[in-house]
């Protein structure tokens, strides 16, 4: 075995009645990494990490974590790791300190509420109760009590999901920082962004299975020598789009994004400027840009990552 | 074991804080305590009931000073008079002004009656003492019209229900008076009552003593009733108990620090009531007993079972405190918190009997000695300890303690 997995999970399943929410996922995380697990809601990512908390139990399937292979998690095992929930809350009427000092007592070697307050720059609102904090606030609160007994396994659920964009960049250099102190961090997403920015190893699921995994360099790579460009066009009509099929080896409508796949950008660029003069389209927001994970996973399912 | 202490402080915390929690688990009792002390503490003090009437003498005869016309007179005005020094007379008798029309000073006081300023008007018809006499005659079951008093009430006034008590002893008073005038009775003979109040103690008690243990198990039982799945519910429906579940704390822990905090809500509603009353109020009656004690103990933590019941059964938060809702008046009102029970229709026994409710409250006043026991001490107990094992048998097999999927 690989010393450094610190996590292997190995052909899990959960079933809610007829339902196969986790069907067969097995995966690996190592050390001082983050793992991210990508997919559209109901993909089964949450169920997955849920079995990983210890809130639910699978149907089958093993876990290996911390050089143990279990069942399901234990208590000595929840010492070890830490948990952001993806919409868990607090009591309203308690102040930050206290509810570091609680979650302190849960575990037999916390960390001191002061360094963990500053470690999620919370130091002045300790006093504070936590109805009065801002949404971003709450989420630092989260990873505070998530980091309370210095982990060296966490598990972030959808955490900068409902953030305004400066509280979900800010989330990312929190977890930036984590990885840099050498935690693994398991994390789940439907934005792709993310994972790109943060993610050193991408499991896409779908329908309870992972479809493909690798680094997101290794997923768009394994996506093929496509070039994509993106611009916008209002209200064309069928026979205009039908002209562009000519232009590229494919291409897709979302809304007034058009998106074109192509193998020779040279040719296409021409052919779409000639298109453009023709139907006296405005190429409006025209970008040339690498394949994304969006577009990994829409070649794979045919659907968008937030449909 | 700090994470439990931690946990009940946080849930004693929490109470405080949140206005809601707050206004049951402690406005409302101590409202109760000083509304209801003030409405009927005063009754039963001696001197303390006062009451207006109006009398109208409109017996020709009632200048007779030996006439019945002035006999009644002078009875209303002899408890128009202080009964003792420094006592308030229990009646304050409006009479008509020298020369003014009888009839007038009727209508103006039926009105005042009705307005609820007079709790009775007591009228003396014309002719009242011949009436009498004629009913004294040798065979007074003839032709001869019995003697009426006129006596006018009102149906929405409490002063008027509690004044028509008094108003109907004194007047059966004056009856045997005119019955031994007759001389058909003797009033050294027959049957003499004598008024025994029962208790167990000899101390005095007021009403405040009587409604403290009452007031005391209110608190007791909204704190279980809505507080227990409130604070399981709403923490379990916004995900704060799923926070708990991915650290080491266990259920049973997590249970242990609850009930802790529970039983220490309970300790400080009881701390602030009984100090309310003991020193506010002018109850004196004791807790200081083990039976008190054990009583208050049984009851609190019945209540926190039946919360946790109500948790079990409802799926979400907002159905509990429904639950909550149409469960609490009926148990509160059917178990002689407030008021007596015995008498009331069967298919209410029904309720009064299954009631938890019913027994600690006869339990605690038993046991602090301001009611004899209704119920054997094996109910006082047993029937709570009942409802205790199949609330908890309930809610190991039903309550969820995470949101279902």
């Amino acid at each position: 075995m690989d010393d450094r997995v610190l996590l292997r999970v190995i052909d899990l399943v959960k079933h809610y009645g007829d339902v196969r929410a986790v069907d067969g996922v097995s995966f690996e995380a190592w050390s001082a990494s983050v793992f991210t697990l990508l997919g559209p809601n109901g993909a089964g990512k949450t169920t997955t990490l849920e079995i990983l908390e210890g809130i639910r139990e699978p149907d089958s399937g093993e876990i290996e974590v911390f050089g143990v292979r279990l069942k399901r998690i234990t208590r000595a095992v929840k010492e070890r790791m830490g948990v952001l929930l993806q919409d868990g809350g607090f009591e309203p009427y308690l102040k930050v300190r206290e509810i570091l000092r609680l979650f302190a007592s849960f575990f037999e070697n916390p960390v001191p509420i002061d360094e963990v307050l500053s470690q999620v720059a919370l130091t002045d609102k300790a006093g504070s109760l936590v109805r009065t904090l801002s949404g971003g606030q709450k989420q630092r609160l989260a990873v505070g009590a998530a980091l309370i007994n210095d982990p060296k396994l966490v598990f972030l659920d959808e955490p900068t999901t409902g953030l305004d964009p400066q509280a979900r960049r800010n989330m990312w250099s929190v977890i930036e920082g984590l990885k840099d102190r050498g935690k693994t961090l398991i994390l789940t997403t439907h934005y792709m962004e993310e994972a790109e920015a943060l993610a050193d190893w991408v499991c896409i699921m779908d329908h309870g299975e992972i479809i493909a995994q690798g680094t997101p360099r290794k997923l768009t790579q394994d996506f093929g020598e496509e070039t994509m460009i993106e611009f916008r066009g209002d209200d064309l009509p069928p026979e205009a789009l039908e002209r562009l099929r000519a232009c590229c080896k494919d291409y897709r409508v979302d809304g007034a994004a058009i998106t074109m796949e192509t193998e020779d950008l040279p040719t296409t660029m021409e052919s779409l400027f000639a298109w453009s003069r023709e139907q006296g389209v405005r190429l409006r927001n025209l970008i040339v840009r690498q394949p994304n994970l969006e577009d990994v996973f829409l070649s794979l399912t045919g659907r968008r990552l937030r449909e | 074991m700090k994470e439990v202490l931690l946990l009940a402080l946080t849930h004693v915390v929490t109470a405080i804080r949140e206005r809601v929690t707050l206004f049951w688990f402690l406005v409302f009792p101590v409202f109760m305590l000083v509304l209801l002390s003030l409405i009927f503490g005063q009754i039963g003090q001696e001197g303390e009931i006062h009451f207006d009437i109006a009398l109208i003498d409109r017996d020709a005869g009632g200048s007779d000073p030996a006439g019945f016309a002035s006999m009644i007179v002078s009875v209303f005005e002899g408890l128009a008079k202080p009964q003792a020094a420094g006592q308030e007379p229990l009646f304050t008798v409006h009479r008509p002004d020298q020369g003014e029309d009888p009839e007038a000073f009727l209508d103006r006081e039926l009105t005042a009656l009705r307005r609820g300023r007079l709790a009775a008007v007591v009228v003396i018809p014309p002719d009242f003492d011949a009436a009498v006499l004629r009913g004294m005659g040798p065979s007074p079951g003839g032709d001869a019209e019995p003697a009426k008093l006129h006596v006018y009430m009102s149906r929405t006034s409490v002063a008027s229900g509690m004044a028509a008590e008094i108003i109907g002893q004194v007047l059966s008073e004056i009856d045997r008076e005119i019955l031994a005038r007759s001389g058909r009775f003797d009033p050294t003979a027959g049957v003499r009552t004598e008024t025994v109040w029962l208790g167990q103690s000899d101390e005095e008690t007021s009403y405040v003593d009587f409604l403290l243990p009452g007031i005391v198990l209110m608190g007791f039982f909204t704190t279980g009733l809505f507080g227990v799945p409130g604070a399981i519910l709403f923490n379990r429906d916004r995900k704060v108990l799923r926070r708990y579940w991915v650290t080491p704390l266990s259920v049973p822990r997590f249970l242990a620090g609850f009930s802790l905090g529970h039983l220490a809500l309970c300790a400080l509603q009881f701390t602030i009531l009984f100090l309310l009353g003991r020193y506010a109020l002018g109850a004196t009656i004791s807790f200081a007993r083990p039976e008190a004690f054990l009583t208050l103990l049984l009851a609190a933590v019945t209540f926190m079972a039946f919360g946790f019941l109500i948790a079990s059964l409802a799926r979400t938060a907002n159905a509990g405190m429904a639950t909550a809702n149409v469960l609490n008046m009926p148990m509160m009102f059917l178990s002689g918190m407030f008021f007596p029970v015995a008498g009331l229709p069967t298919f209410l026994m029904a309720i009064v009997y299954a009631n938890p409710v019913s027994y600690l409250v006869n339990g605690l006043r038993t046991s602090v000695g301001v009611e004899s026991g209704s119920f054997s001490s094996g109910l006082v107990i047993g029937v709570p300890l009942g409802w205790i094992a199949l609330s908890v048998l309930v809610a190991a097999r039903k309550l969820k303690w995470d949101v279902e999927r």
